[in-house]
């Protein structure tokens, strides 16, 4: 499954760069950056665009804390059937330009389908990344059997 | 009069670059149809020493920083068609050799710079052009400037300085066997070939080596096509993930053939006979063929002759992981010998046939197909395996 994407620089409110320099990775010489936000973080984050506004929000529950899954990521399916109505969930766009599984960075073009709700543990938003089962094409690319929920989109 | 050579530099890769420009001086690599093998790859990522054919599971260990693509040949033709306009419109023959590569006669004014420029304005695309006496020189001159170079070589004294320093096997056509086969000779730059007799030349590398012989001289020996010539053969098929699943090997049999029949109709030609080639993955391939009773496109006629074919080629318990159907034996419409055991019209499954081209012209390719590619849903899910680099139509070469 998708461990992990990342957003060019230019793509991103500076305020937000600002905050997460330390994410900021090039992939060539004289390359403009990305932020990366990856789920072996020390905290996972990830950007998302929640009514009208950017935030970089809590990627699950890795700290298995209160009563959210602790995982980060969700099936489309447990979503579709009301799975996650009773914590008050939303959908909510995951922006990126790149996911990458198993070490296979991938382009995506308009974002990856996320849920956020609210821990009430701390009063944290936080989200998780929708998945299915992959694609022929994506369980080859990736060797992965679960592929992220793209907008718009199917690898 | 010169010829023109046109080569699109790291095409599909380009073509990504185009749609995605953040892509631009980042390791960018473009998968194909399983998506398992590179089948193009940027200038970056061939510094990492990724190949053409890699497995993606190599290539993410060499470069773990590239950035992998789906295939999307029909954004590919897009851009090819954008280019093949830009070069007709300053030449009146031009040869679409295939989905990024083009030849065309080029009158004395032009200038590759220009054409280069022209295009990478108009297109996006980094392009690298050649100007010289013949098509192989024009080929092998662009090699040498790529990317985005721009060459014009139109003198004897010119070409001469330039072929003593490229390699035999720099000639397309000329691959590891004929360049052995020359070594004994002293063969072993462009110049050295020409320095041969003709008949020692065409004895080893036969006409197609004499026809090289001459256009290295400057002398014109292989025409610009600027259409295609009749088919006398058409395959369509394809490797996929090794299986021994009779219904899988079976539906995939009947996708080729749905594929083989659209081609059929396209020329306009039936089929008089029909080759099935099995690979597996363990043991030898195996093949069948069948000759049809009259020439035909009629999808039910075909499938029996697939059915007998299949029989011959399959290995019961054995994993296959490609086939190809290969019709032969093509007749135009009016060309068609009748025999004494025609097959019966049927009106009622020639009108399905027809609903069925009518349905699929106007609502997407496999819209309706065959219940038999049940097994395959998945990929006729995904659009984008429906379009494939043979189906760019009109190239001379594959």
């Amino acid at each position: 499954m998708c461990q992990g994407v990342a957003l060019l620089e230019s793509e991103m409110p500076w305020f937000l760069v600002e905050q997460h320099a330390r994410r900021i990775h090039r992939r060539g010489e004289g390359v403009e950056g990305e932020l990366r936000f990856l789920y072996r973080d020390a905290e996972p984050m990830l950007p998302i665009w929640h009514e009208g506004v950017w935030r970089v929000v809590r990627w699950g529950n890795r700290r298995r804390r209160g009563k959210l899954p602790p995982t980060g990521w969700t099936w489309k399916d447990t979503v579709e059937a009301g799975g996650w109505t009773s914590f008050g969930a939303e959908p909510v766009n995951i922006l990126c330009n790149l996911a990458m599984d198993k070490g296979v960075w991938f382009r995506v073009r308009q974002g990856i389908r996320g849920l956020l709700v609210r821990d009430e543990m701390d009063d944290e938003l936080c989200v998780y990344m929708i998945c299915e089962p992959a694609t022929r094409y994506y369980s080859i690319m990736t060797r992965s059997d679960r592929m992220p929920t793209l907008i718009q989109e199917v690898i | 009069m010169a010829i023109g050579h046109l080569d699109a530099d790291c095409f599909y890769v380009s073509a990504e670059r185009v749609r995605d420009e953040w892509l631009e001086h980042r390791p960018v690599a473009v998968l194909g149809n399983n998506g398992a093998c590179v089948i193009a790859r940027s200038y970056e990522m061939r510094e990492c020493g990724i190949r053409t054919g890699e497995p993606i599971w190599d290539a993410v260990k060499s470069c773990p920083e590239g950035i992998y693509l789906k295939r999307d040949f029909a954004w590919y033709e897009v851009l090819s068609r954008q280019m093949l306009n830009i070069v007709r419109d300053i030449s009146p023959l031009v040869e679409y050799y295939s989905i990024d590569e083009f030849f065309w006669l080029a009158k004395s004014q032009s200038s590759p710079v220009a054409l280069r420029d022209r295009i990478k304005k108009e297109t996006g695309l980094p392009v690298t052009v050649a100007l010289a006496r013949t098509r192989t020189l024009a080929k092998l001159f662009a090699e040498t400037v790529k990317p985005f170079g721009a060459i014009e070589v139109l003198t004897p004294e010119h070409e001469k300085q330039l072929l003593s320093e490229l390699p035999i096997t720099a000639v397309a056509g000329i691959g590891g066997r004929r360049a052995a086969r020359l070594a004994p000779y002293g063969v072993r730059t462009c110049l050295d070939l020409i320095h041969m007799p003709r008949s020692v030349v065409r004895s080893i590398l036969t006409i197609t080596g004499e026809r090289i012989w001459w256009e290295l001289q400057g002398r014109p020996a292989m025409p610009i096509q600027n259409q295609k010539p009749p088919a006398q053969t058409i395959s369509r098929g394809g490797g996929f993930t090794a299986t021994d699943d009779p219904a899988v090997i079976y539906a995939w049999t009947v996708r080729h053939l749905e594929r083989l029949i659209e081609e059929l109709n396209f020329h306009e030609v039936r089929a008089g006979k029909l080759s099935l080639w099995i690979e597996y993955r363990d043991v030898a391939s195996g093949l069948g063929e069948v000759s049809l009773d009259s020439a035909t496109d009629r999808f039910d006629l075909l499938l029996d002759a697939c059915r007998d074919a299949l029989r011959m080629a399959w290995r019961p318990g054995m994993k296959a992981s490609r086939i190809d159907l290969t019709a032969t034996g093509l007749r135009g419409p009016g060309l068609i010998q009748r025999t004494l055991f025609e097959p019966e019209s049927d009106p009622r499954k020639e009108a399905i046939f027809d609903l069925k081209r009518k349905v699929n012209a106007e609502m997407g390719r496999f819209t309706l197909r065959s219940g038999a590619t049940l097994p395959l849903s998945e990929l006729y899910r995904d659009p984008s395996c429906n379009y494939d680099i043979c189906d760019v139509r009109g190239k001379i070469c594959f």
